[in-house]
């Protein structure tokens, strides 16, 4: 199923071109990272990619539709096999973490049964077990205002597990945690991705993570792709000039070996 | 800046007693006469009737009754104007396109600039004397108001949790009910007790115009000059507003 990009533009409403001519095609069980300075179209791609934004020119195709080209039904129907981990926490600030976990159903429960969620949860226990992959269930009743950025970052990603989409992608999605809780976050995505059979695609900011956890990295620069290569051939001199603008690498531990500390937070992954 | 008074201030300061002078000469109202001992002897004989408040228990039962009336009109017609203004200020936040838009503030302001007692009056006439003309025409007046508050408080929200929900496939009631609901509760809330302390006040009012509750028993008591039976009429009213902010602050506090 997967998904393509042909000629993809996307020029935004102040005249700021977000994209231009990005060719990208993935297939379905690919897990492919974006990397890239900010403000390079990181985020403006997997909006595209969510089916949340609709690009000014070229043709997308995702999970065997083409939601611009269907009817407002079928995109609807589309988003709900499509989950995005926003970069910042989408969360009203006083919903209890249960309730915002599953939110994550919402675009395929019936509206009553939505309705009736509110007033009692209905699948606690659903909700739980995504948040125990992420050491997070004794939170489970906390108010989300209550909870610090990294768990919250955490809730967001439960809720997006939780709604076991098709198309699974993060937008930085570990920007508030330390290293090696970003380590074990990252390897869960995919460990999920693999186990589940589906395309997954993250924005890091930290390049290491990127080339150690996923097969194949993508880097973006001023909206357009940079390089589409197998990570093991990624080279120091490509991650120079993608990253020439901000001057210096941003690593979260070193280019070789995982460093996560020992004796940190456990973070069950299974 | 700089200390002390400016011009400016002297001059409205003069400006307004100015003003205060001319009404009083307009009004032909003899400033010296509401100073003389008459005046006041006549305003304390005046005073001196409403004491002691009339505490005949047949009188109380009645005066319980109508401040029952009171309680379930001010509640009901609050009730009725939150859900009637959650109605409307969605259109009126503009979330269902302009057209909508312009005709739901157009009826928030219609609703809004009548005043209650002018809407008692109507509802009198349209649906007979009694505490349900009372109850439509707080309701109505209060839809106004709050559906107004309520779209200013949708306006100000941030959209980022709604337009997440939206982007994974949520309808859209589920995604204002999981999204945007929750940003605005307290606001809505606290906008809500605050015209149901209001409407308790004017509830007891518009027994005036013949909508039922301690109004309409303050008006029979006072048309026949029973100051007694009156005075516990007021009392009464102050109970019950002073009840009535205690509970809705307990509430707001509870819900923060």
């Amino acid at each position: 199923m997967g998904f393509s990009l042909d000629g993809v533009g996307l020029t935004h409403a102040n005249g700021f071109r977000a994209l231009r001519g990005v060719d990208l095609r993935v297939a379905a069980g690919e897990r492919v990272a974006l990397i890239g300075a900010s403000g390079a179209g990181k985020t403006t791609l997997l909006r595209v990619l969510a089916a949340s934004l609709r690009p000014s020119e070229g043709r997308v195709r995702l999970l065997g539709g083409e939601p611009w080209v269907d009817s407002p039904r079928a995109l609807r129907r589309l988003r709900s096999r499509i989950g995005l981990v926003h970069q910042a926490p989408p969360i009203p600030p006083r919903q209890r973490v249960v309730t915002a976990v599953l939110a994550g159903r919402l675009g395929q429960w019936p509206v009553w049964k939505a309705l009736a969620s509110l007033l009692l949860p209905l699948d606690p226990a659903g909700a739980a077990r995504e948040l125990a992959r992420l050491d997070m269930a004794e939170r489970l009743y906390a108010r989300c205002d209550r909870l610090s950025g990294g768990q919250l970052q955490r809730v967001a990603l439960a809720r997006v597990l939780y709604q076991q989409p098709e198309l699974l992608l993060a937008d930085e999605p570990v920007s508030a945690m330390d290293p090696a809780l970003s380590e074990l976050t990252v390897a869960l995505l995919n460990e999920e991705a693999l186990r589940r059979g589906v395309t997954l695609v993250a924005s890091l900011h930290a390049v290491d993570l990127a080339l150690r956890h996923f097969p194949r990295v993508v880097g973006v620069k001023e909206g357009a792709i940079a390089f589409d290569l197998p990570a093991a051939e990624v080279t120091e001199a490509l991650l120079r000039d993608l990253y020439a603008a901000e001057g210096s690498l941003p690593l979260a531990g070193e280019i070789s070996g995982v460093t996560a500390a020992p004796g940190l937070p456990p973070l069950r992954c299974a | 800046m700089r200390a002390g008074v400016s011009p400016g201030a002297l001059l409205a300061v003069a400006l307004l007693l100015l003003a205060v002078g001319a009404s009083f000469a307009f009004l032909d109202l003899p400033l010296g006469a509401l100073f003389t001992g008459s005046a006041a002897n006549e305003a304390a004989d005046f005073v001196k009737r409403f004491f002691p408040p009339d505490t005949s228990a047949d009188f109380l039962a009645k005066v319980a009754w109508a401040a029952l009336e009171t309680l379930a009109i001010s509640l009901l017609s609050t009730l009725l104007a939150v859900l009637l203004a959650a109605g409307l200020a969605l259109p009126a936040a503009g979330r269902q396109g302009w057209l909508a838009g312009q005709v739901a503030r157009f009826s928030l302001n219609l609703l809004r600039s009548v005043p209650e007692l002018v809407w008692a009056t109507l509802m009198v006439l349209a649906a007979g004397l009694g505490p349900f003309a009372g109850t439509l025409a707080l309701a109505l007046h209060t839809t106004g108001v709050l559906g107004r508050l309520f779209a200013e408080a949708l306006e100000n929200t941030p959209a980022a949790p709604a337009e997440a929900l939206g982007g994974s496939g949520a309808p859209a009631l589920a995604t204002f009910l999981y999204g945007t609901l929750p940003l605005v509760a307290p606001q809505w809330l606290a906008y809500a007790l605050y015209r149901w302390e209001m409407n308790i006040r004017m509830a007891a009012i518009l027994g005036f115009v013949g909508a039922g509750g301690l109004g309409a028993q303050l008006y029979y008591s006072l048309s026949l000059f029973h100051e007694a039976e009156a005075s516990t009429v007021i009392l009464a009213m102050l109970v019950m507003a002073v009840a009535v902010d205690g509970v809705s602050a307990w509430l707001r506090r509870a819900s923060a």
